[in-house]
């Protein structure tokens, strides 16, 4: 993408720092959306929420909401872009990813299903399988929804469950061990198999198994046990 | 002393552990591992579940980054692009009955150029045939299919040997295996797998390094076959 500063733009900068920051969460006043029955008001310069990015997406699905889409914007277009360079992209390459990313999200917001997964979580997988694509060059073989459409998923979570899990999730996360959450992040971030960690991080790979398997353990039980 | 393992609503008794299913949540997995998993997971309701939800740690680590800065106009950039951006469309890619019925999972037919029953199948002796699908590095893909009794001869493993049953079904020392189960074998294991009467056993599987056989023969011929 072009990072050159548009010139017919350039005077009403004063930084670009100050730019960002002034566009951070909401360009405009906050739209007050009512689908899902979560009524929207976020303040200015707080990071929304779960239910709220969830609602913001389902605007975009439902009404092509660019209002939406830009608050969606400036909530995940800095986190995939950190995600990618966090996997070894150039900053290049990460900012062209994750701006294609978030047209992912506009053209696929139609596919959004908030009963399973949550916006940050729908986000991660487009994020994920476009660095399959692109960067590593691979396909992605994705489950198609025709093998299992007829009986259905046997989950009852509803969007507001899910999304209390996700809270659940993330505080779980925070409260891992050190050693715990650092081969949870590698399985994440590292594009490499756990042997492969095991030698970085000069461990036997039997470490990192028990290490990830005491990890699970403890989100399992913030996610709700599925053995 | 063949363990009995318990079968689920579904039929399926052997399911990929949560290190492996998190490297292909994560997208740390590489293709081919991706594919027998995900194959998997077409059969197993449970193993999608458990999906999602390793899934989810990915959203709440994306969710947890440092945002990274973006290009100024990175917004704006997306934004004029959104009034011409197609929504996205789902490839269809089969249709018909149900698995149970011997249709080919979705994710798996791209990879063996459609349905299961019109493979072509190279003999590798009287009772073996196998289709090669992809090879990346040590990672090798293939269908294997043996006819009832017919055993693929005792050998052992480098790396990993992932096997996934797509119809009729193989006992070993460890068990039996049935349309839907994953074995995994870890690197230095031996087993001697033989196909259950019946219908012929057809199977997925995903080596990441040489198997080793035990017979003279086989030793010579393995490498032909591209073992």
């Amino acid at each position: 993408m072009d990072q050159a500063i548009d010139p017919t733009r350039h005077g009403q900068r004063k930084s670009a720092m100050l730019a960002h920051a002034k566009t951070a969460f909401f360009p405009a006043p906050a739209p007050a959306l009512r689908r899902t029955g979560v009524v929207l008001r976020l303040p200015q310069q707080m990071t929304p929420q779960a239910p709220e990015l969830n609602a913001l997406l389902i605007a975009v699905a439902a009404d092509r909401d660019r209002r939406a889409f830009a608050a969606l914007f400036d909530h995940f277009a800095p986190r995939v872009k950190a995600y990618l360079l966090r996997l070894g992209a150039s900053p290049a390459l990460a900012e062209d990813l994750a701006q294609e990313a978030l047209l992912s999200l506009w053209r696929k917001a139609h596919l959004f299903d908030p009963a399973k997964a949550s916006a940050a979580t729908w986000l991660f997988t487009i994020a994920r399988n476009l660095r399959i694509d692109t960067i590593r060059r691979e396909r992605r073989p994705e489950l198609h929804p025709e093998d299992f459409m007829p009986e259905g998923e046997p989950m009852a979570d509803d969007g507001l469950a899910l999304a209390d899990d996700e809270a659940r999730l993330r505080a779980a996360l925070k409260e891992l061990p050190a050693d715990q959450i650092q081969v949870v992040e590698l399985s994440f971030f590292a594009d490499k198999p756990h042997s492969q960690i095991a030698a970085e991080l000069d461990i036997p790979l039997g470490t990192v198994k028990s290490r990830l398997r005491l990890a699970m353990a403890r989100l399992k039980r913030a996610l709700g046990e599925v053995s | 002393m063949i363990q009995h393992h318990h079968r689920d609503t579904e039929g399926i008794a052997h399911h990929p552990s949560d290190a492996l299913l998190l490297t292909y949540a994560s997208g740390a997995a590489d293709e081919a591992v991706s594919l027998i998993v995900a194959t998997h997971m077409s059969y197993c309701s449970l193993c999608r579940l458990r999906g999602r939800k390793l899934e989810a740690i990915g959203g709440a680590l994306l969710e947890d980054l440092p945002p990274a800065a973006l290009a100024r106009d990175a917004r704006e950039a997306v934004m004029a692009k959104l009034d011409s951006a197609q929504p996205y469309e789902r490839p269809v890619v089969s249709s018909g009955a149900a698995l149970k019925d011997h249709r080919t999972p979705a994710v798996l037919r791209p990879y063996i150029g459609g349905d299961l029953a019109r493979v072509r199948w190279r003999r590798m002796g009287p009772r073996l045939s196998y289709v090669p699908l992809f090879r990346r590095g040590a990672v090798a893909a293939r269908l294997l299919r043996g006819v009832p009794g017919a055993g693929s001869g005792l050998h052992s493993h480098q790396g990993l040997e992932l096997t996934l049953v797509l119809q009729g079904g193989y006992t070993d020392v460890t068990g039996n295996y049935g349309p839907g189960d994953l074995q995994v074998m870890e690197d230095g294991m031996r087993h001697n797998p033989v196909a259950d009467p019946g219908e012929d056993c057809i199977n997925l599987a995903v080596t990441t390094g040489r198997l080793t056989f035990d017979s003279l023969m086989q030793k010579i011929a393995a490498p032909l076959f591209g073992f």
